[in-house]
C-alpha cells in the first residue's frame, strides 16, 4: 500500500503538495487503525472458548479431571469445575478444581457416594470473562474407576514362592471397600535369566507358586480383576531367589477318596522312616485377605502317621470345600507343607447301587423298575446330580448281554420268548463333564416270562377250527357209510342203464328179479264166436288196434308194465287165431 | 420301546449336556438349596427385634432386580453372585456385640462360600463361551443397597440392635434371591 501511495505521490507530483499530504495522512490513519486488526486477537476480548476433550480419570481412590485448552496460548486462563448429583439440582464447587492453571485437577477429597450418578461441568476463566460451560455426561465414580496395582510381598522356599497380596486401594471407605474380597488375582512369573517362558496363574491373596527350581531368581507381577469387566493394571515387577533345596521334600499327589463312611487320604513320598501330619482349612478363608495360618486344623487320625495314608470318618467334613496339606518329618527336620489340594465334599460320595423290581407282563415282556434305597434317598438331598442307570439284561441260559444306559427308571423289554427266564442287574452312574462316578452292580433279579397270547390264540383258533370241521366230518362220515353200504349191503334196484338196453319185459324178467311174481293170464277158449265177435269188433278197430298195439307197445315202455304185457299177449293170440 | 429308541434318547441327553455347558437345572437346584440352608442358619441366630424399634431402617432393596424378567440370565447370575459375596462380607465384620454362636456363623460363611465358588466358575465359563456384553451398571443398584447397610452398621457402631436389623434384612435378600432363581432358563 505504501508503495502504491508513493507511486501515486510521484505520479501526482505535478498534482500539488496539498493532495500529497492528504493522501499520506489518510494512509497512515488507515495503517494505524488496521494494526490491531491484523495482529492476533487479545484475551481481553469476550470470546473465551470452553475447554475441550474433558476426561475423568479415576484409579483406585485418586480422582482426576483432565482437559485440553481450546486455543493454545500462554495467558492468564484458569479453569473451574462444578459437580451436581442427580438428587440435588444445584451445582456445587468441585473441591480441588477451582481456578486451576494447568489442564488437570485432582478432586479426590470429594466425599460422595461412589455409586451415585453425578454430572460435572468445567469452564475457562480469565479475569471476569468466562467461557461457556463444558458439560460431562453423568457417570458414577465407581463406573469410571480403574483398578490400580496391588501390593505384593514375597517369601521364598526351595521349590515354591509364598506370595501375600494386598488388594489395591486400601483406604477404609475407598473405592473398593465393598469389593476387596471379591478380587481375583492373576500372576505372571518368569525366570530372570531366560527371556521366554512366562507362566500365568490365578492366585489367592495368600498363596504359593509351586513347581519352581531351587536357587533360581524368579520375577513376577500381579494384577487384580473384578467381575464383570474391570481388569486392573499390573503391579511393578518383584524378583526373588529361591532357596537351596531342602533335605526333606514335601509329600506329593494328595488324593482323597470316599468309601462308605470313611475318607481315605493318600499321598506319595519317596523317602522312608518319616512321620506325616495332615491339616485342613475351609477353602473360603483363602479368599479373605489376611493371615489365615492360624486357622489350619489337624485332621483326626492323621498326625504322626508312618504310612503314606490315613483314614478318618466322613462326618469330619460337613458339606463344603476344603483344602488339605501334608508335611513329613524325620524327627530332626520337617519338610515344607505340600501343595494344598482342594476338595469339594459333594464329589466325595459313594453311589449306592439301585434296587430293581421285575414284573412279567401279559404280552410276553418284562417290566423293570429301578428305585433307590432309602439310604441313598437321604443322600440324594445333598447330591443333586441326576443319575443315569446302566442296565444289563440277558437270557438266563445264554451269555449274550444287552446293555442300556438311560436316565429313566421304568423300562420295558418287549417281544421276548414266552416261558423263558431272563435276568437283570443295574448300577447307578453319574456322568458329568467334571467327574464320573459309578456304583457297584445291584443284585441280579431273574424272572420268567408268561406263556403269552400266542398260545391262547392258537387255542381259540383250534376251537373254531374244530367247530367248523364238524359238518365237514359229518359229511365225510355220511359218504363213508354210503360206500360201506354200497359194498356190503347193495340195493336191489336195477341201475337205470339197464332200462335203456333191455326194454322188453320178458328179458327183463329173466335178467332181473323183480319183487313181484309175474303171473300168466290164462284164457280158456270155449267159444270162438265170441272171440271173433270180439275180434271183429276189434278188427274194425284193426288199424286202430294196431295203432293201439303200437301205441300200447310204445306206451308199454312208459305205462304200467302189467297192462302192456296183457295187451301184447292178447294181440299175439288173436293173430294166431285169425291165421 | 426299542433299544434303538433308547440309544437315541441317551445320545440326545448326552449331547445336550455337552452342548449346553452350563447346566441351569443343576444350578437352580444348588441355588435354592443353598438359599434354604443359609436362611435356616440365619434363623438360628437370635434376632428378636422388639427392643430395637428405634433402630429400624428401610434399606430399600433395589426394585429393578425385583422384576427379573427384564434382566438377562447372565446378569441374574452376576446379581446372585454379588448377593452371596456381600452377605459373606457383612457377616465377617465385628460381631462381638451379638453373642451369636460362632459355629453357626462359620457354617453360614462356609455355605455362602461354597455357592460363590460354583457361581464364579459358571460365570467364567459364560465369559469364555458366550459373547455376552457385560454392563457395569447392572450391579450399581445392588451396590448402593449394600453400601447403605455397611454405613448403617458403622454408624450404629455394630450394636446388637443394628445387627439384628441387618440379619432380618439379609433374610429378606435371600427371599428375593429365591425369586430370581425361578427366572433362570431351563
Amino acid at each position: 500500500m505504501l508503495v502504491e501511495v508513493t507511486e501515486d505521490v510521484t505520479s501526482l507530483a505535478s498534482g500539488g503538495p496539498q493532495t500529497m499530504f492528504a493522501l499520506l495522512g489518510a494512509t497512515t490513519l488507515v495503517l494505524v487503525a488496521g494494526v490491531p486488526w491484523m495482529l492476533p486477537a487479545a484475551a481481553g476480548g469476550t470470546n473465551l472458548k470452553s475447554p475441550q476433550n474433558v476426561e475423568v480419570y479415576i484409579v483406585d481412590d485418586t480422582f482426576i479431571l483432565r482437559w485440553d485448552r481450546s486455543s493454545p496460548s500462554v495467558r492468564n486462563v484458569t479453569f473451574s469445575a462444578d459437580y451436581q448429583t442427580l438428587e440435588n439440582d444445584t451445582w456445587l464447587k468441585l473441591p480441588g478444581c477451582q481456578s486451576i492453571a494447568n489442564t488437570k485437577c485432582n478432586f479426590s477429597s470429594l466425599e460422595l457416594n461412589i455409586y451415585e450418578e453425578i454430572k460435572l461441568r468445567i469452564r475457562a476463566e480469565e479475569g471476569n470473562n468466562t467461557s461457556p460451560w463444558h458439560y460431562v455426561d453423568s457417570f458414577t465414580l465407581f463406573g469410571k474407576a480403574q483398578i490400580g496395582p496391588p501390593k505384593v510381598h514375597l517369601e521364598a522356599e526351595d521349590k515354591a514362592i509364598i506370595i501375600n497380596i494386598t488388594p489395591p486401594g486400601t483406604k477404609d471407605h475407598g473405592m473398593w471397600s465393598l469389593d476387596s474380597s471379591s478380587f481375583t488375582y492373576s500372576l505372571e512369573i518368569w525366570k530372570n535369566s531366560s527371556s521366554g517362558d512366562r507362566r500365568t496363574e490365578t492366585v489367592y491373596p495368600r498363596d504359593k507358586i509351586y513347581k519352581l527350581s531351587p536357587e533360581t531368581t524368579y520375577c513376577l507381577k500381579v494384577k487384580a480383576r473384578l467381575l464383570p469387566r474391570k481388569i486392573g493394571v499390573f503391579s511393578p515387577v518383584y524378583c526373588i531367589k529361591t532357596t537351596v533345596e531342602n533335605k526333606l521334600p514335601p509329600p506329593e499327589n494328595i488324593q482323597l477318596d470316599a468309601e462308605n463312611r470313611i475318607h481315605v487320604l493318600k499321598w506319595d513320598y519317596a523317602h522312608e522312616n518319616v512321620t506325616f501330619q495332615a491339616q485342613w482349612l475351609h477353602a473360603y478363608l483363602k479368599k479373605i485377605p489376611g493371615d489365615n495360618s492360624d486357622k489350619w486344623k489337624q485332621i483326626p487320625n492323621c498326625e504322626n502317621v508312618r504310612t503314606t495314608q490315613c483314614v478318618f470318618p466322613k462326618n469330619t467334613f460337613r458339606k463344603g470345600i476344603y483344602l488339605i496339606r501334608v508335611r513329613a518329618s524325620d524327627g530332626n527336620t520337617t519338610s515344607v507343607w505340600s501343595k494344598e489340594e482342594k476338595f469339594d465334599t459333594q464329589f466325595q460320595i459313594t453311589l449306592l447301587p439301585p434296587v430293581i423290581a421285575v414284573k412279567s407282563t401279559n404280552d410276553v415282556s418284562l417290566r423293570v423298575y429301578i428305585s433307590a434305597t432309602e439310604e441313598s434317598e437321604n443322600r440324594a438331598m445333598n447330591h443333586p446330580y441326576s443319575l443315569t442307570y446302566e442296565i444289563v439284561f440277558w437270557e438266563n441260559t445264554s451269555n449274550a448281554e444287552r446293555k442300556i444306559v438311560d436316565k429313566r427308571t421304568d423300562f420295558t423289554f418287549p417281544k421276548l420268548k414266552p416261558l423263558t427266564a431272563y435276568c437283570v442287574k443295574a448300577r447307578a452312574l453319574i456322568q458329568d463333564e467334571k467327574w464320573n462316578k459309578s456304583s457297584v452292580f445291584s443284585d441280579t433279579v431273574c424272572e420268567k416270562t408268561k406263556p403269552g397270547n400266542t398260545s391262547k390264540t392258537w387255542l381259540i383258533a383250534g376251537v373254531c377250527a374244530a367247530l367248523l370241521s364238524i359238518p365237514v366230518v359229518v359229511y365225510v362220515m355220511k359218504l363213508l357209510f354210503r360206500c360201506i353200504g354200497y359194498v356190503f349191503f347193495p340195493s336191489s334196484k336195477p341201475p337205470s342203464a339197464i332200462d335203456e338196453y333191455f326194454s322188453e319185459q320178458p328179458l327183463r324178467n329173466l335178467l332181473l328179479f323183480t319183487s313181484e311174481e309175474q303171473t300168466e293170464r290164462c284164457f280158456i277158449i270155449e267159444n270162438t264166436n265170441t272171440i271173433i265177435a270180439i275180434e271183429e269188433t276189434h278188427q274194425t278197430d284193426g288199424e286202430h288196434k294196431k295203432y293201439n298195439s303200437q301205441t300200447s307197445q310204445d306206451s308199454g315202455n312208459y305205462s304200467n308194465e302189467d297192462e302192456s304185457s296183457e295187451s301184447k299177449l292178447s294181440e299175439e293170440f288173436v293173430h294166431q287165431e285169425t291165421e | 420301546m426299542t433299544s434303538r429308541c433308547i440309544l437315541q434318547t441317551a445320545l440326545l441327553v448326552y449331547f445336550s449336556t455337552t452342548v449346553l455347558a452350563v447346566n441351569y437345572d443343576l444350578l437352580r437346584f444348588q441355588l435354592s438349596s443353598s438359599s434354604v440352608e443359609c436362611q435356616n442358619l440365619l434363623l438360628q441366630l437370635n434376632g428378636t427385634t422388639k427392643d430395637c424399634i428405634k433402630d429400624r431402617m428401610n434399606f430399600k432393596f433395589p426394585e429393578e432386580i425385583e422384576k427379573p424378567q427384564q434382566v438377562q440370565k447372565e446378569a441374574l447370575l452376576l446379581v446372585t453372585l454379588d448377593i452371596f459375596q456381600k452377605t459373606s462380607d457383612i457377616f465377617r465384620k465385628n460381631l462381638s456385640s451379638t453373642g451369636w454362636n460362632e459355629i453357626i456363623v462359620n457354617n453360614l460363611l462356609e455355605k455362602i462360600h461354597w455357592q460363590i465358588e460354583h457361581l464364579e466358575e459358571i460365570l467364567e465359563k459364560i465369559k469364555e463361551e458366550e459373547n455376552f456384553t457385560w454392563d457395569d451398571r447392572t450391579l450399581l443398584p445392588l451396590k448402593r443397597y449394600y453400601l447403605r447397610i455397611v454405613r448403617y452398621l458403622k454408624a450404629k457402631v455394630y450394636s446388637i440392635c443394628a445387627w439384628k436389623i441387618v440379619r432380618a434384612e439379609m433374610l429378606r435378600s435371600f427371599f428375593f434371591l429365591d425369586k430370581f432363581t425361578n427366572y433362570l432358563p431351563n
